[in-house]
């Protein structure tokens, strides 16, 4: 018996021939179906650049107005399930919540092809009042490189409450930490981040990254 | 003077700067080994620890998040609230002599400050008996708390004491409330809401008191005791008090007044054993049994409104789609997960719908006239004992229309159906013996 770490119910798990025939630990899943329900992941069906879920592979809209090449993979929509699941773990801070969608950000990085991996990073107000950074929580042992750090100390808005105009039009606010030119130059990044909304934030990111001599910046979002 | 009334008797996470008396205590305390939450009480999970050291309560995490860096701040509750006369009380209606007299011995234990039950079968007028209590209580200068589990009890509750109770300052809180909180004499909320108060009330009134999740929660029953003052008390109302209620009144720990008869004075209607073989597995074959078909018929051309309570919400298309298929159209189904489900309550109030398919959610609080009852599966461990009665007591609400069938269909023998009916035999037993007709 295990308990969902969403809704709380508790619910058992279907044991599969599949699960006996890898002959290995069963899987611990801390959603329980309904909840995983709730969530949508993306399937092939998605925009080349951003990740985006549509019903073609061709570029999306919103990235032929960019006129750069960063390629986004994203694991799930945004939608309300999600919007849902973003509320209660990084707005309302319900830390162990992480445990809900570890293993399917775990199976994401082991398809991705990098050298290191940069967690977009939180400003220092959210760590005091939040307590983590949302993005690392969710990783599982995988070791991070925290190359970035947040300039900008008083942010008047969350990035969530502006309209997308808004977003486009927010400065640099990341720079590359002392000694982190050692780090990336001549690396593949892959940067992680929670929602993939304009993109405005992870190519503010990844651009310092390649000021930093990287070789190729890629990045992985939970949500697009 | 700057207003600090926002504390009083609060357990708030945010402190006024320069408030005079402020007791203050940390959020999540140690206890042993643990770790405890000061605002629900309960014990934070090991595992639930932030990666910058703090221990964080995810049971109250609802209310906002508490941490162990944050800390709760609480004036303790002084009374400043202006006299009032009569306590407020601007409700003309009458009593009848029963509920004058359960009206008399409510009010005599509250001011005794007892903890005391007031058991009214379902339709007898709760709320209207505790009236004349509550007004004196007022006048006295008390400060008190309506709550209930269930946000619809509230809800239904708040605007029929603001035209009841014109002279008294109130606020109505719950989760996802559009005001902001307001120190007000009477408070009317959740049962989650009292876990921000510290030692507030001087009476606490629990409506629905065996209504989910109160009844399974040790967390709100704590939250009830520790939201009344120390020599503060409590009135539980309910129609079908849970066994820890019933054993605490034959202690004696609890004063209870009965009220075994309804306002307008007829009996309750007795819940019917109607046995139906096998009825999932006929349900399955797209039909239901006979007699079921003949009574929703029966029903339906009478064009009597009808409610059918199923066990589960999975049974309620499928069951829909039978009906339909017998030629029973404008119905709907309603569960608790249902965006439309105060519209579609509505309409079949209004008679826009002439019967309803649903779950355990409209087993109280709603009332419909005329309407006849059916619960499929009344065996199913669903339905508690409790969960009938209330369902029965849907039935006969209206003096103009007092009686109305309850009819229960069983695959097997339960003894919670069992229960119910000798809950409801009783009742009536007691209220004969009050003057009550039967129906």
């Amino acid at each position: 018996m295990l308990t969902c770490v969403w809704c709380g119910r508790s619910f058992n798990l279907t044991v599969t021939v599949t699960m006996i025939w890898q002959w290995r630990p069963l899987p611990q899943p801390a959603l329980c179906a309904v909840c995983c329900a709730r969530l949508t992941p993306i399937n092939s069906q998605h925009c080349p650049q951003c990740g985006r879920q549509q019903a073609s592979n061709t570029c999306c809209r919103d990235c032929l107005r960019w006129h750069d090449s960063l390629r986004n993979r994203a694991l799930y929509c945004y939608d309300e399930g999600m919007k849902a699941y973003m509320q209660q773990y990084k707005f309302q801070g319900d830390y162990r919540l992480r445990l809900g969608l570890q293993a399917s950000l775990r199976t994401a990085l082991d398809r991705e092809d990098y050298d290191i991996l940069v967690p977009i990073p939180i400003d220092a107000q959210t760590w005091q009042t939040r307590g983590f950074n949302q993005v690392t929580g969710w990783l599982t042992g995988q070791p991070f490189q925290q190359v970035l750090t947040v300039t900008a100390t008083h942010k008047d808005r969350p990035q969530s409450a502006k309209t997308r105009q808004e977003r486009l039009l927010t400065p640099q606010p990341f720079e590359l930490v002392s000694g982190a030119s050692e780090i990336v130059s001549n690396q593949r990044v892959l940067l992680i981040d929670d929602v993939y909304t304009t993109g405005r934030t992870l190519r503010h990111a990844a651009r310092q990254i390649y000021l930093g001599g990287a070789k190729a910046v890629t990045s992985l979002t939970l949500a697009r | 003077m700057t207003d600090y009334s926002e504390l009083f008797g609060r357990r708030s996470p945010v402190t006024l700067p320069g408030a005079p008396d402020v007791m203050t205590s940390p959020a999540i305390a140690a206890v042993g080994q643990r770790w405890q939450c000061q605002r629900c009480g309960q014990l934070v999970a090991a595992t639930d620890r932030l990666p910058n050291g703090d221990w964080y309560c995810r049971t109250c995490l609802q209310l906002g998040r508490l941490t162990s860096r944050d800390r709760l701040y609480t004036i303790p509750e002084p009374n400043c609230f202006a006299r009032l006369m009569a306590g407020g009380l601007t409700w003309n209606g009458q009593l009848s002599s029963i509920q004058r007299q359960a009206a008399r011995a409510v009010q005599k234990h509250a001011l005794a400050g007892e903890r005391q039950l007031l058991w009214a079968v379902t339709g007898a007028g709760k709320t209207e008996i505790v009236y004349p209590a509550l007004a004196e209580a007022l006048a006295r200068g008390w400060r008190v708390a309506w709550v209930s589990p269930r946000v619809d009890v509230c809800l239904e509750l708040a605007p029929r004491l603001r035209r009841d109770f014109a002279g008294v300052d109130q606020c109505v809180l719950y989760g996802g409330q559009p005001v902001p909180y307001r120190y007000c004499q009477l408070t009317i909320c959740t049962t989650h809401q009292l876990l921000r108060f510290n030692r507030a009330f001087d009476w606490i009134i629990v409506d629905e008191v065996d209504a989910f999740p109160l009844a399974t929660s040790p967390m709100l029953q704590v939250a009830i005791d520790r939201a009344q003052k120390t020599q503060g008390s409590c009135l539980y109302l309910t129609a079908t008090p849970g066994e820890r209620l019933q054993r605490e009144i034959k202690r004696g720990k609890l004063a209870v007044t009965y009220l075994p008869l309804r306002y307008h004075g007829y009996l309750l209607p007795p819940i019917q054993l109607k046995i139906s073989w096998r009825w999932r597995q006929q349900l399955q074959r797209g039909r239901l049994p006979a007699g079921l078909q003949r009574q929703f018929h029966l029903w339906w051309t009478a064009r009597r409104p009808f409610l059918i309570f199923v066990p589960h919400v999975a049974d309620l298309p499928v069951i829909m789609t039978v009906l339909m298929k017998m030629g029973l159209s404008d119905g709907a189904t309603v569960h608790a997960a249902d965006p439309k489900r105060q519209e579609k309550v509505q309409g079949f109030r209004d008679g826009e719908y002439r019967f309803l398919l649903t779950t355990t959610i409209l087993e109280r609080g709603v009332t419909f006239p005329r309407v006849a009852v059916a619960i499929l599966g009344a065996d199913d461990p669903v339905f508690s004992t409790a969960a009938l009665v209330q369902i029965a007591g849907r039935v006969g609400r209206l003096a103009s229309d007092p009686g109305g069938q309850v009819l229960a269909y069983c695959h097997s023998n339960a003894r919670h159906v069992h229960r119910a009916r000798a809950m409801i035999a009783r009742l009536n037993r007691q209220g004969r013996r009050r003057g009550g007709r039967p129906c």
